[in-house]
């Protein structure tokens, strides 16, 4: 009997070593830091655009893990890709998001976020961290950051605003275009590349 | 075998035989649009694109050029006000008896303390806003939401939210206000009334418009996907809302969802 509980303890052990949850403190402490230094030196900073600019795309490429977000968008088209389609759309999907998000920094102005708390994920490498935007009329706005550890660091893979997940929505729209476009994959590069100013 | 299992499901799911739960939205996205409702709606979208193109925009930009930020606020607080009973009464049908309360009290509070409703001094005292209508009503009584619809003018809808839509604006005081005088004066003072909440509502959301058709490959499919997404927060028979789905890139054909 003793050496049964002696293995199903070993066991159980086992399981928590190396399903390590992800720790909520420091995920929280990780997305805190993102919005505080995106809203001192992007949002109410006096620098030019083009400084924010290059800010904002140091803060996006270092937090967000776009190599696993483009993975997810391109769906069952990853797997048809070739690797030389793959590393593009990787690149034009980085540039692009940049290109899109700097353009919205003025609708941030003035606001705050506030740290709700953690909720977790179906995966234990990954974590919700809650927060919500408080608006002048209504209830605030509901945000969460989808987090996950990968060898060792904490990167966003997702951001879901009132339910609507940006990883997700990219998916429908991109899968659909390629679903659509005589040169599929292909298709989808060049209409991103046209894009990119 | 979890491939075939997933197919089935599928299949399970399509022919509508989901129960309804949290799962019953994924169902309707699945069987939401045939291609032929597709062909209808992306027509109806890129229609009500110019009309926003042409007409609401350059109305919404002359709206923002004469009224400032503080004077938009007023106008939405107003509107948002008048409408309070309507959720009050939805929020009852709901069997959601403290949201009622909460919000006749706030109507109570901001039609007096608030000047008829231009200053949500409600909020302030710990009131906070929670608004509901007749479309998350049906969703509490498990009226399925159908499929996604592109309306003239209106935009992205489904049977259950237009719906909705039409029974608040007859539920609305506002309406019953123009009904009970009678007067062509007073159905003047409604519809303009309904367009100022509605040009308030674009002015105010414009630029967000603006760049997310910007930032899309597929402009329609985005809004699509994100009005469908948002709907899923709304509460179907009485059962919480799961969180967002989860995934995991490695869950197999997962895109056959859409």
């Amino acid at each position: 009997m003793k050496k049964i509980l002696f293995w199903v303890l070993g066991i159980i052990g086992f399981a928590q070593v190396a399903y390590a949850d992800i720790n909520g403190a420091k995920a929280t402490a990780m997305v805190e830091n993102l919005t505080k230094e995106g809203i001192e030196k992007i949002i109410n900073s006096t620098s030019s655009q083009e400084e924010k600019n290059k800010v904002f795309k140091q803060l996006f490429t270092e937090n967000l893990d776009l190599d696993f977000i483009g993975k997810y968008v391109l769906g069952r088209y990853w797997r048809t890709a070739t690797t030389q389609q793959r590393k593009e759309f990787i690149d034009l999907y980085k540039e692009f998001n940049v290109q899109t998000w700097s353009k919205r920094f003025d609708e941030f102005k003035g606001k705050k976020f506030v740290f709700n708390g953690t909720g977790s994920a179906n995966n234990p490498n990954q974590i919700y961290v809650n927060t919500s935007v408080p608006v002048p009329d209504g209830q605030p706005i509901d945000v969460k950051w989808r987090v996950y550890e990968h060898n060792g660091k904490l990167k966003i893979i997702d951001i879901i605003i009132e339910n609507v997940s940006l990883a997700q929505t990219a998916r429908n729209e991109y899968t659909s275009y390629i679903a659509k476009s005589p040169k599929g994959v292909e298709g989808l590069l060049e209409n991103l590349r046209s894009k990119i100013k | 075998m979890l491939n075939k299992f997933s197919k089935y499901i599928a299949i399970m799911t399509v022919l509508g035989l989901c129960g309804c739960a949290g799962t019953k939205e994924s169902c309707d996205e699945i069987s939401n649009e045939t291609s032929g409702l597709e062909s209808y709606n992306r027509a109806m979208f890129s229609f009500n694109n110019k009309v926003d193109k042409y007409v609401l925009r350059p109305a919404a930009k002359g709206y923002k050029a004469v009224t400032n930020e503080y004077v938009r606020q007023r106008v939405s607080n107003f509107f948002s006000n008048i409408d309070e009973p309507i959720s009050a009464v939805n929020h009852l049908l709901q069997g959601e008896f403290a949201n009622s309360g909460n919000n006749l009290g706030r109507f109570a509070v901001n039609t007096t303390l608030g000047v008829v409703g231009l200053f949500d001094v409600a909020s302030s005292i710990g009131m906070e806003k929670n608004k509901t209508g007749f479309d998350e009503t049906l969703a509490t009584w498990c009226v399925p939401d159908g499929p996604y619809v592109v309306l003239p003018i209106m935009g992205p809808s489904t049977p259950r939210a237009a719906t909705g839509f039409v029974v608040d604006g007859y539920s609305s005081p506002a309406y019953w206000m123009a009904q009970e005088s009678g007067g062509e004066d007073a159905w003047l003072v409604y519809y303009s009334a309904s367009g100022l909440k509605y040009l308030n509502l674009y002015a105010e959301n414009m630029s967000m418009l603006e760049s997310l058709e910007e930032g899309s490959v597929d402009y329609y499919e985005a809004v699509k996907s994100m009005y469908l997404q948002n709907r899923r927060k709304m509460k179907t028979c009485g059962i919480e809302v799961q969180e967002t789905p989860d995934y995991d890139f490695d869950m197999g054909d997962m895109d056959d969802d859409y």
